[in-house]
């Protein structure tokens, strides 16, 4: 019995160690942080990710999708022809971003914004996913007879994605699209569709991506459903994003309703996004 | 009776020490190149230190460094310290010499050494610091440099020149008795 409490007097002190100097104090628990970069850029491939413009921050994109591959060396894979995507958003703070752009594909001019519903935290503060509403007005202007309520088109999504862990990020988008005009052979004006994409890290720099939009309800018989595969490269300043895809549109209403390309014939276009922030 | 003694045995070396602590203290860091300057500060340093030996202890949450670009501050974090792997830096060591130091409040020279691990990596080191006794507060204030590849934070080729490979940090801590 004696040598037991010798054993405990013992223990305890020179249990008391450097480390154990932090433990006097440690009686709360550290509030946990938003997880960061769930993706590397505010695009996934075509879709809207969950990060947005970072506060008080200017973000430039350039979006760039050549032409179809299925012509083969007579344009050089596309790389003759070339629709272009000018794309400026603001984050007013950490949870609203606002965004302006313009696309040659159906000379379209949209305005958007992101609204950060919740962010993926670790425990104690728990939080599953990261969730934000993405909204974007688009006027397109390339029939120049049509009535400016005609040219309207409105897109609402809900992004919901989370990091599963350091390499791998998942994300899903309930989206809906109303279009003021359809043509004839469309089906209804408000297109719902399910969105999924993700995400592998291969190195701290560089991921594979991938997203696809479902359509939900009938569409007409010429449509396709979208893809996007790409890869991000980050340099510190600008990320760069490599993809192929069967969309030449940038916007959502032209990736997600209006996806031209098919596989089959090699009807798939080479792209790239080119990201960079600026502080203001 | 024998778990009185028990408690007793086991809490007389906590309570018997003479702590100071903060968790406020503040470091900041700062790579300096021709191209550019990169400047961080982190007000969330936690310090203990034991006045009887001079054994002190740091903790610094890598999340806790503001950079003023925001993206950097996610760069910093996501692709060189890799926070979520390893969320704080540390260091564990003790002020040289303490027995003779006569804490007052005139700023002595002190050499403190130890171990510091950062992004996983522990390194031994030792390095000069001032400290002083002021309205019941101890004051301490180092100013050092760290080489990043002794840390493992490796700089692509193509940063180079954006990034110190030396860079310097800067500890201020006032700690109150606990």
């Amino acid at each position: 019995m004696k040598s037991f409490f010798l054993l405990i007097l013992f223990s305890s002190s020179i249990y008391y160690s450097q480390e154990d100097l932090l433990s006097f104090i440690d009686d709360e628990e550290p509030a946990s942080l938003p997880i960061q970069s769930i993706f590397k850029a505010t695009r996934i491939v075509n879709a809207q990710s969950v990060e947005m413009a970072r506060s008080k921050t200017l973000e430039f994109i350039i979006f760039h999708r050549f032409g179809s591959m299925s012509n083969g060396f007579y344009d050089l894979y596309g790389l003759d022809e070339a629709s272009v995507r000018f794309d400026l958003s603001y984050g007013l703070n950490e949870n609203i971003s606002l965004g302006f752009g313009r696309s040659s594909y159906l000379k379209t001019y949209d305005f958007f914004y992101k609204l950060k519903l919740l962010s993926q935290k670790s425990k104690p503060s728990y939080s599953f996913a990261s969730v934000v509403l993405f909204s974007k007005l688009e006027i397109a202007t390339i029939n120049k007879t049509l009535e400016f309520k005609n040219r309207l088109i409105y897109d609402v999504q809900l992004l919901i994605a989370r990091k599963i862990n350091q390499n791998f990020s998942i994300q899903i988008m309930p989206t809906v699209i109303h279009k003021n005009l359809i043509q004839t052979e469309d089906i209804s004006n408000n297109l719902f569709s399910f969105g999924m994409g993700g995400r592998a890290k291969v190195t701290k720099r560089v991921s594979f991506n991938i997203d696809t939009f479902i359509p939900l309800g009938n569409r007409r018989t010429s449509f396709n459903q979208s893809w996007g595969l790409g890869c991000d490269i980050d340099t510190g300043g600008h990320v760069f994003q490599l993809l192929v895809t069967n969309a030449q549109g940038t916007f959502e209403s032209s990736y997600i309703e209006n996806a031209t390309g098919n596989i089959k014939d090699i009807e798939i276009f080479f792209g790239f996004n080119i990201t960079r922030s600026f502080i203001i | 009776m024998i778990k009185t003694l028990l408690c007793l045995f086991i809490l007389v070396p906590i309570y018997g020490k003479n702590i100071y602590f903060t968790r406020s203290g503040s470091v900041s860091f700062f790579s300096g190149t021709p191209l550019e300057d990169i400047k961080a500060n982190n007000e969330q340093v936690t310090c203990v230190l034991d006045m009887e030996t001079g054994k002190t202890s740091f903790r610094i949450p890598i999340r806790g460094f503001v950079f003023k670009n925001a993206l950097m501050q996610e760069h910093f974090n996501e692709n060189y310290l890799e926070s979520e792997k390893y969320p704080n830096a540390s260091f564990n060591g003790e002020i040289q010499n303490w027995n003779n130091l006569l804490m007052n409040e005139e700023p002595k020279q002190v050499v403190i050494a130890g171990e510091m691990t950062i992004h996983g990596v522990t390194n031994s080191i030792k390095e000069n610091g001032i400290i002083y006794k002021r309205k019941k507060k101890v004051n301490g204030q180092a100013t050092f440099n760290i080489s990043l590849s002794d840390y493992m934070v490796k700089i692509p080729k193509i940063l180079k020149k954006n990034i110190a490979e030396s860079v310097e940090l800067k500890i201020n801590l006032e700690l109150k008795k606990k």
